[in-house]
């Protein structure tokens, strides 16, 4: 893990954010409007980008989740630095 | 500051109150009250707007900015 994080580190952790938080607002809205094709489309395809995304991310960075929700390199990425709060 | 969603009231003053009086005093009403039921394919914020702002459809949006920078109204 470079010590420095580059720009673009925080460029796609962003890009991250922005994904998931539009999937919090159309799964929310999903709960009260399940009929609504055009927003489940956009829901798939969100969680799709999402996905891919995060995969992009890890591959570069290391993993986001823990307990088998990520890879990690060789040796153990998980309790290297930088934790999140050190972002 | 003139927004449609904050709207003011005036608390009454007596002679006697103990504290230096708050003449003008404001809320905020949200677009989320005069909507009973979300209708669908509202117009939606990019994702870069939608996590700045806090909300995906631009209808819904309440800026609800801070008092704390002196924007209080006291005077009358």
């Amino acid at each position: 893990m470079s010590e420095v994080l580059t720009e673009d580190y925080y460029r796609k952790l962003e890009e991250l954010q922005q994904l998931d938080f539009v999937l919090v607002e159309l799964t929310l809205y999903l709960d009260t409007h399940p009929n609504d094709m055009q927003a489940l489309q956009q829901f798939n395809k969100t969680a799709q980008q999402r996905q891919q995304a995060a995969y992009n991310f890890e591959m570069e960075y290391g993993p986001l989740l823990q307990y088998g929700h990520s890879y990690s390199r060789y040796p153990w990425q998980w309790s290297q630095t930088p934790w999140p709060w050190q972002v | 500051m003139e927004d449609n969603q904050v709207r003011e009231w005036h608390p009454f003053i007596g002679p006697f109150d103990p504290c230096p009086p708050v003449r003008v005093k404001t809320y905020v009403v949200p677009p989320n009250q005069f909507i009973t039921f979300q209708p669908m394919n509202l117009p939606q914020f990019s994702p870069a707007e939608a996590l700045r702002l806090g909300t995906l459809w631009p209808s819904l949006y309440s800026n609800y900015t801070s008092k704390r920078r002196g924007e209080v109204v006291t005077d009358e």
